[in-house]
């Protein structure tokens, strides 16, 4: 009978909870409903294609992905790199956000705003535009980069030889340096300068300031930093496709999903369209990031808690 | 209190009319035929469609990036927009390595009607157990693509490509517009002449000749290796020149009874490896394959071998440039060196629940008509597949004398096993060489092919 009531309907306490619907209706259309669908094309043999018969496989693809043939050797070896590039990326990202952020926090330094945006200004251009802007300064014949290295005597391919991998995380940093290092710079402007000043009267040098006001002070942006960084190099795979395509030896596992579900693994033009066993690499993927960001997130929750209490 | 309700009602109201406009669509579009006579619109109403009933019709049409090709499509949609007047052409370019993929979504979304689609090739074999059919099969299998068999412009091409580029099981699913040879390579004669090199006709010719143009101080090969394919796109002709007969030699690496390490092909392996260390122009990793007909056109390059197609692109990024056309000399026996390899290339598919089918079909028909199509021929420089139409090109007649040896290569009959490991198609290993990725051992290189592939193998049974 309370449902009826026009007080209890219409009222301070379900109203919130009404006006949340759009968003939570929204989400579950476009975020969950998918992800859930994909759990369930690991499970067949779908093509992706409208009209397609679609059967169910069980565990096959899964199967596949992991323990098949030597395919299973190439994915797990997209799997490592995964790891390898969400390692790099995350520890120089955050590294030089932070560095970025001690610098142009100081209220002395002239030009600190100018900076800022410079530093800032890749994370407005969208992944294309960061990936052909990079493969022109990367030419290896004629390019600004090249020109570069020949003053050190230096060739390289860059993005089209072996080493087009650790250009990719290059080009990953300096396009998401620049938020790491904004909310690193907000997380310092939220510092009381009380902190500062009555350690400064305990004459605490630089790097005592640092250690001791600054870094635990910090937690909530150092945590939100870590995060966002593991999650955002885990899933990238765009930044893949536009510098070096489909590569032996250089695909991620974010990017292995997107050839296998769209026909981009061969040389040739005709390649099958598998977004069954796409779904299950992203499903592992997923899983991937599952661990990983829970693992994170237990870290970050203790060290917050150890600080901040 | 009553502006809260008020809120609350329109808020359910909006929601549920974007609920309702997000519904499915599945059966707004009703074709009824596979002949495209008659199709049923979103309102539920039937259409005759273009030229038939006369009502306003946007013809959606996607083809691949190739610069004379779309300058000649945008040239034919005018002429065919003003013999149409209720007909807009509506043309998506894209990159050829996305084609397979806007071809997939747009065709499940219902938002194309005329496709430009590669040669039906990598069929399924009975011999390649566990094997995923081709992207274009399963179109076809998922009612997709429309039947055109009965369509009277079909009888314009040749039986050929008809029966080997675009007909599935017993049907016609696709006109196919010209085959291009992509075992060949540019010649650059005035460089040759200055040299004092001839046209190399074997192989051990073509390694001396690098070696002299390089003394020269120019670069003997170029490609556009930026973009991955060229490069091995670029040494098919060695692979031609040791197996001429590549559909047999497709059905031999499944069947066992050759391999990718066998002696043969680790000589193969090895030529592979001087082509992508030896004889390319440092810096080719980042040269994309559409700037490689500037790049050759410069001059200082003696050779650049790579499909027939960037002629018309070289005739225009130089015209004074002077070049000819011969099979890559990849075997010592000059006999060897006579085939060109190649395969069909673009052709014209229509969307089987399309709208507008009516105005597909009048779109396809005119473009086969003989003038349309010689027109066509003449731009992008295809080898005709209407028996009527004669390559009157540059390139026409540098080919003519080979075409008579002309095979479709072992891209088009290549299919890989499932769980086989990414070094499985040893066809592509020119392009597995440092620079462009991390090998420098042509045998290390084969015994690896081979266990990649042998993997696969083992894993389908």
């Amino acid at each position: 009978m309370a449902l009826v009531n026009k007080q209890y309907l219409f009222g301070r306490k379900i109203t919130p909870v009404l006006f949340l619907l759009p968003g939570l209706l929204l989400y579950l259309v476009i975020a969950f409903g998918p992800s859930l669908a994909t759990i369930v094309y690991s499970f067949t043999d779908a093509s992706g294609i409208r009209g397609a018969v679609v059967n169910w496989i069980g565990f096959e693809n899964f199967d596949e992905f992991l323990f098949r043939g030597v395919a299973s050797r190439d994915n797990l070896d997209a799997l490592k790199r995964t790891l390898q590039f969400m390692f790099f990326v995350t520890a120089l990202q955050f590294g030089l956000g932070l560095l970025f952020a001690v610098i142009l926090n100081q209220n002395k330094l002239k030009g600190r705003l100018f900076f800022r945006t410079i530093i800032f200004m890749p994370v407005i251009l969208g992944v294309v535009i960061q990936g052909f802007l990079w493969k022109l300064f990367l030419l290896p014949r004629g390019g600004p980069m090249a020109e570069v290295w020949g003053w050190f005597g230096l060739q390289s391919e860059f993005l089209g030889g072996t080493d087009a991998f650790w250009w990719v995380i290059f080009i990953q940093i300096w396009a998401n340096v620049g938020i790491t290092m904004v909310i690193f710079i907000a997380g310092m402007q939220a510092i009381s300068d009380e902190l500062y000043d009555a350690a400064k009267v305990d004459g605490a040098s630089g790097w005592q300031l640092f250690k001791n006001v600054t870094w635990p002070q910090l937690t909530p942006a150092i945590n939100t930093n870590f995060l966002l960084n593991i999650i955002g190099s885990l899933q990238a795979w765009a930044l893949f496709l536009v510098t070096i395509g489909y590569k032996n030896g250089t695909q991620v596992l974010g990017y292995l999903v997107y050839a296998e579900g769209f026909g981009q693994t061969s040389g040739s033009v005709t390649s099958s369209f598998r977004q069954g066993y796409a779904a299950a690499a992203s499903v592992v993927l997923f899983l991937l990031v599952l661990v990983l960001g829970l693992s994170a997130n237990w870290f970050v929750t203790r060290r917050e808690m150890k600080y901040m209490g | 209190m009553k502006t809260k309700q008020w809120s609350f009602l329109i808020l359910v109201v909006v929601l549920a009319m974007v609920l309702a406009a997000c519904g499915g669509d599945d059966d707004s579009t009703d074709t009824t035929a596979a002949d495209g006579t008659e199709t049923t619109a979103a309102d539920g109403t039937e259409t005759t469609a273009a030229g038939g009933g006369g009502e306003d019709v946007t013809l959606r049409v996607l083809v691949h990036q190739n610069p004379p090709m779309v300058e000649f499509m945008e040239a034919f949609n005018a002429s065919f927009q003003e013999a149409n007047p209720n007909v807009t052409v509506d043309m998506s370019v894209v990159e050829t390595g996305d084609l397979a993929t806007v071809t997939q979504t747009r065709l499940s979304a219902n938002d194309v009607d005329v496709i430009d689609i590669f040669g039906f090739s990598n069929g399924v074999q009975d011999y390649m157990g566990g094997a995923t059919p081709p992207a274009w099969q399963q179109l076809i299998d998922a009612g997709l693509l429309l039947d055109i068999t009965d369509q009277p412009f079909v009888q314009n091409y040749d039986e050929a490509s008809i029966a080997d580029a675009g007909s599935y099981n017993g049907a016609v699913y696709q006109v196919n517009l010209g085959r291009v040879s992509y075992s060949g390579m540019f010649v650059n004669d005035d460089l040759l002449a200055e040299v004092g090199v001839a046209t190399p006709t074997t192989w051990s010719e073509l390694v001396a000749a690098c070696d002299t143009i390089k003394a020269a101080n120019y670069e003997c090969m170029t490609v556009g290796g930026a973009d991955g394919w060229p490069v091995f796109v670029g040494s098919y002709g060695l692979l031609g020149a040791y197996y001429p007969d590549q559909e047999a030699y497709a059905q031999g690496l499944w069947t066992g009874d050759t391999a990718w390490n066998d002696a043969t092909t680790q000589d193969l392996f090895s030529r592979y490896q001087v082509y992508a260390q030896d004889m390319l122009e440092e810096g080719v990793t980042g040269l994309a394959h559409d700037a490689g007909p500037a790049r050759y056109s410069a001059g200082d390059v003696a050779f650049m071998p790579t499909g027939v197609w960037q002629a018309p692109a070289l005739e225009e990024a130089g015209p004074a440039f002077q070049w000819t056309y011969v099979p890559f000399p990849g075997s010592d026996n000059a006999a060897d060196n006579q085939y060109l390899f190649g395969k069909y290339d673009q052709g014209w598919s229509i969307a089987a629940k399309s709208p507008n089918q009516e105005a597909a079909l009048a779109y396809v028909a005119a473009f086969s008509e003989p003038a349309n199509y010689q027109d066509f021929v003449n731009a992008v420089g295809f080898l005709p597949t209407q028996p009527t139409a004669t390559l009157e090109t540059q390139l026409g007649e540098q080919v003519a004398e080979y075409l008579p040896n002309y095979r479709v290569g072992f891209e088009q009959f290549w299919v890989e096993p499932s769980g086989a490991g990414q070094w499985s198609n040893g066809s592509l290993a020119a392009s597995w060489f440092q620079p462009f990725n991390e090998w420098d051992d042509s045998a290390a290189l084969a015994d690896q092919s081979q266990a990649d592939l042998q993997a696969g193998l083992d894993a389908v049974g």
